[in-house]
């Protein structure tokens, strides 16, 4: 069990980031910023960070001052953190070519502007317009916006990440704002809502990250230091410079780290409080009362993390039967059988458990969240697979809702129709997996499988309505993959729009459901009628029902019918792409002495003759 | 420790120099590290590590060793 309570000179005696994340986040210890610095200087210690950062900050307020606390975050996350501070109060101008900004080659531009930067009339009492006028100005306000991102936007700048300093006195028409008709805090939440489908529908790569969050957490006067605001034009007290230094970096982690993608869960003091094996379904501690609230509001928590696109998985050591009563039939149940994508509940090893999750669900283990209350299953897990992100449950019930909230790498930073819907897709393809099962035992092929699912694959060209997804699927897909060429929506775009380029992606039906967009290949187009895969790529949810093949002849027929006369194509080798190995050669590609693979498309000749048992269906 | 060694330590951690460089005469203007900025770091570390509340008003007479001592004493600072 975790200690509650913890001294600063105790963290000097930790010896990992991992541990020391984990006591920060649970043990509300607050740091000087000499402090600050010895643990910096102590983590400097252990191993190198594995990550490298690179930050531009455009500001109009002193920024400098956050760098100790953005090394505290940097260190404690392993980050190699390079911090660029452009002159203060420059923003649109720093994006030019050859400007400093752009040189420091950001992952991060961070823009930290005041609110009065967005518009002159901002200085005035909000209440002192009129409705229309306020409408009339939030629009202005958005125009403004777009064009600072839209200029910022045409260099190589990273994430662009918009923040705004939160009002340093509560709304002007003070208690009555909530229900006055020009009330301040009303007009700010409806921009600030405006901002965030501006920047989503509008620029890739880009997030209004919103300070007011960090304000109600803290509190307006441990938010804001008076005094060095007002002679130093430097806002934050320690406190909120922690806590924003911490925010900033989570967002490069995401940016920089594996893919977190699964949540492994413990049943017992995780999910509920109390062993079900012993103390039975009316003894386990869920429902209304403390302790049992604390453990309902988690399962709350974690029904969010699923709706980031995050799925679940159960990994307990009980008798199946007991978890599977809880499951079904405990009143105050909020995870259900639905909820989760694969279960483990036997007595076998943790670490055994997790191997065999990662089989069946065709994930990398780094992209595993293992979360626990046992010192015993965590320092297994840690030792046997150290690529698991290991998240011990808190000793004391009321942290225990609370236990993921600073694991950074369950923020993100972009949601996709796909993203929303993956645990049910999983649950489908449990369903398949069974029936496929079935099948084997009673004697079927699996071509047979394969037909009763019924499917039917839809193949799109260039559709940039599918951008934000197709640059997800660069990023995270690692196992069916010829080259893991990684791309943000900002190169996917370019590739969408030119002309040279064809990007293909498709989706998949049949009988239990629907995949989203499972599958993208971008093909150079060259000038000598000859074309190059510089990716290929599928979605581990999808492997194993020949939709691979039926997109590559897909792509092939397009290809032969717009003249192409030959298709080339490479594999590079990753620790995790071996899936993906022999594809080009299973699907006719001759392996050149070179390393390169080339299919010719002249005649009917490159197209197989095999039916496949998948209805292609394009869209141009 | 002494005063002075205390705040050697600190303005050291702070600004990042060695603390030898710090000496009971040591100036603003000695320290390149000692800026505007590094002077904003400097009052925070200040009242985080000696448990004090500077006004507004002492952040710009707070420029040099001596000066600071002599604040630190006459606040009952040991």
């Amino acid at each position: 069990m975790a200690k509650a309570k913890f001294s600063f000179d105790d963290l000097l005696l930790i010896g990992t980031r991992a541990e020391l994340r984990a006591i920060i986040a649970t043990s509300r210890i607050s740091f000087s910023l000499t402090e600050a610095q010895r643990l910096v200087a102590r983590i400097q210690t252990f191993e190198p960070p594995a990550h490298t950062l690179r930050l531009a900050i455009a500001h109009s307020y002193t920024s400098e001052l956050l760098d100790p606390w953005l090394s505290l975050a940097a260190a404690l996350q392993g980050v190699d953190l390079h911090t660029y501070h452009a002159p203060y109060g420059m923003t649109v101008q720093l994006a030019e070519e050859n400007s400093a900004l752009v040189k420091h080659k950001p992952d991060i531009t961070l823009l930290m502007l005041q609110r009065e930067d967005l518009h002159p009339d901002l200085h005035k009492p909000l209440a002192g317009f009129s409705t229309a006028e306020q409408e009339a100005l939030r629009a202005d306000i958005l125009k403004r916006i777009g064009g600072i991102v839209e200029r910022i936007r045409r260099y190589d700048v990273g994430q662009i990440v918009l923040t705004l300093l939160p009002a340093l006195q509560g709304p002007g028409l003070g208690l009555y704002d909530a229900q006055a008709e020009r009330s301040e805090t009303m007009w700010w939440a409806g921009l600030k809502a405006a901002i965030g489908n501006l920047l989503r529908d509008s620029f890739q790569a880009s997030l209004f990250l919103d300070l007011d969050e960090v304000l109600k957490q803290l509190g307006r006067t441990s938010f804001f230091d008076y005094r060095l605001w007002y002679s130093a034009r430097y806002p934050f007290k320690s406190e909120a410079a922690r806590e924003i230094a911490r925010h900033i970096v989570d967002l490069g982690v995401v940016l920089k780290f594996p893919k977190a993608k699964l949540i492994v869960l413990d049943a017992d003091n995780t999910l509920w409080g109390g062993i079900i094996g012993e103390d039975g379904i009316d003894g386990i501690a869920l429902g209304p009362d403390y302790p049992g609230n604390t453990f309902l509001q988690f399962q709350r928590r974690l029904l969010d993390y699923q709706q980031r696109g995050f799925i679940l998985a159960l990994c307990s050591k009980n008798n199946p039967a007991d978890v599977d009563q809880v499951l079904k039939q405990h009143p105050h149940q909020l995870l259900r059988d639905e909820h989760f994508a694969a279960r483990r509940v036997n007595w076998l090893p943790k670490p055994d458990n997790l191997v065999s999750l990662a089989e069946e669900l065709n994930l990398g283990l780094d992209s595993f969240i293992f979360v626990d209350d046992s010192d015993h299953e965590c320092a297994a897990v840690r030792q046997r697979l150290p690529q698991v992100e290991v998240v011990q449950t808190p000793s004391r019930p009321i942290d225990i809702p609370g236990c993921l909230e600073q694991v950074s790498r369950l923020e993100v930073l972009s949601l996709t129709a796909e993203d929303m819907v993956k645990t049910e897709m999983y649950a489908q393809e449990r369903r398949r997996r069974e029936m496929r099962q079935q099948g084997e035992t009673g004697g079927d092929g699996m071509s047979d499988y394969l037909t009763s699912l019924g499917m039917k694959m839809q193949v799109s060209f260039n559709m940039p309505a599918h951008l934000a997804r197709l640059s997800q699927m660069t990023l995270k897909t690692n196992q069916f993959n010829l080259t893991t060429h990684r791309y943000d929506e900002r190169q996917m775009q370019e590739f969408i729009s030119g002309a040279d380029w064809l990007v293909a992606d498709f989706s998949l039906t049949d009988v239990f459901g629907h995949s989203g967009i499972a599958g993208l290949a971008i093909i150079h187009l060259g000038s000598d009628q000859l074309a190059s895969l510089d990716t290929f790529l599928m979605s581990c949810r999808v492997i194993g029902r020949l939709a691979e093949s039926a997109f590559l002849r897909c792509l092939l027929s397009h290809l032969s019918e717009q003249g192409f006369t030959e298709l080339s194509a490479q594999y590079l080798p990753t620790p995790k792409n071996e899936l993906a190995k022999t594809f080009l050669s299973d699907q006719g590609f001759e392996l050149r002495a070179d390393g390169s693979y080339h299919c010719s498309l002249s005649g009917a000749a490159s197209l197989p003759g095999v039916a496949l048992p998948i209805a292609v269906l394009v869209e141009i | 420790m002494s005063i002075f060694k205390q705040l050697q330590a600190v303005i050291a951690a702070t600004l990042k120099v060695p603390p030898e460089k710090i000496t009971e005469a040591t100036v603003n203007e000695d320290l390149a590290a000692w800026d505007s900025l590094g002077h904003v770091n400097l009052m925070i570390a200040l009242e985080q590590s000696f448990d004090i509340f500077l006004d507004v008003e002492d952040f710009p007479e707070l420029t040099s060793v001596p000066v600071i001592m002599r604040y630190l004493q006459e606040h009952d600072i040991k």
